[in-house]
């Protein structure tokens, strides 16, 4: 892979919203409407995040009547980026939901003094 | 390049609580998986349920909080589903100064680069077939 694009790649990457992004369409191709529905950011922010990672490659655009899908293409990744995409991705998602849990269990919301 | 994921999250509660939803196999299943089965101890076997994908593992390290100098908590799993090569979770909670606690997850595939694809997960051998790998 050209430096420029290993660049793109991780640059793309860096993101903890764009490797959740990159997760969720890695399990299915989704339109930027679909994704904001399912994320907690607007259109204009997921629409962004898509553009950035096609422009690295991570991406491929297919268009649907007047939709536009996005599908991962784990192409320009070495096998060891890849698994770090996407298990990046998937820790990013299990915190999220650890920190929901926790946040909802009741009476475990404030602060406990120290041992 | 190392194989390696890390990832840390900033609790507000204390380690000792946090452990629970760590080690609990019902509190892990409302976030490390939908459906966890772990028995918390050394060399003990867990199976995790990731949608349509089953995950056979087994416990490395456990080691809580309370019985830790520093108060801190550590647990380390393997995982594996069909034919990839298992993978380390390391779990680790880190008491701060306000109460809070700070939890760090690493993963790791260090038998990818003994290139093991298909060889049973170390400690599974109870299935009685395959090589059988030991955790350095």
């Amino acid at each position: 892979m050209p430096e420029d694009r290993a660049d793109a790649v991780f640059g793309a990457l860096a993101d903890p919203m764009r490797r959740r992004l990159l997760a969720t369409i890695a399990q299915r191709p989704a339109t930027a409407t679909e994704l904001a529905g399912a994320l907690p950011i607007t259109r204009q922010a997921v629409a962004k995040h898509l553009a950035s990672l096609t422009e690295a490659g991570l991406l491929v655009r297919e268009r649907e009547g007047r939709d536009v899908r996005y599908r991962a293409t784990p192409a320009p990744l070495s096998s060891a980026a890849s698994w770090m995409a996407e298990v990046g991705g998937q820790w990013d998602q299990r915190l999220a939901r650890l920190a929901d849990a926790l946040a909802q269990a009741p009476g475990r919301s404030g602060p406990r003094p120290p041992r | 390049m190392t194989e390696l994921v890390q990832r840390e999250l900033k609790l507000d509660i204390a380690a000792e609580e946090a452990w629970e939803a760590l080690t609990d196999p019902g509190r892990l299943s409302a976030w490390l998986a939908d459906e966890v089965e772990l028995d918390p101890v050394p060399g003990g076997e867990a199976r995790f349920v990731l949608g349509d994908q089953v995950r056979s593992g087994w416990v490395e390290e456990i080691c809580a909080p309370d019985d830790a100098p520093d108060g801190s908590g550590r647990l380390s799993f393997w995982w594996s589903c069909d034919d990839a090569p298992a993978t380390r979770v390391e779990l680790e909670l880190q008491p701060l100064g306000d109460g809070g606690t700070l939890l760090r997850i690493a993963e790791t595939r260090p038998l990818e680069l003994l290139d093991l694809v298909g060889v049973p997960l170390p400690g599974s051998s109870r299935s009685g077939h395959g090589p059988v790998l030991m955790a350095a």
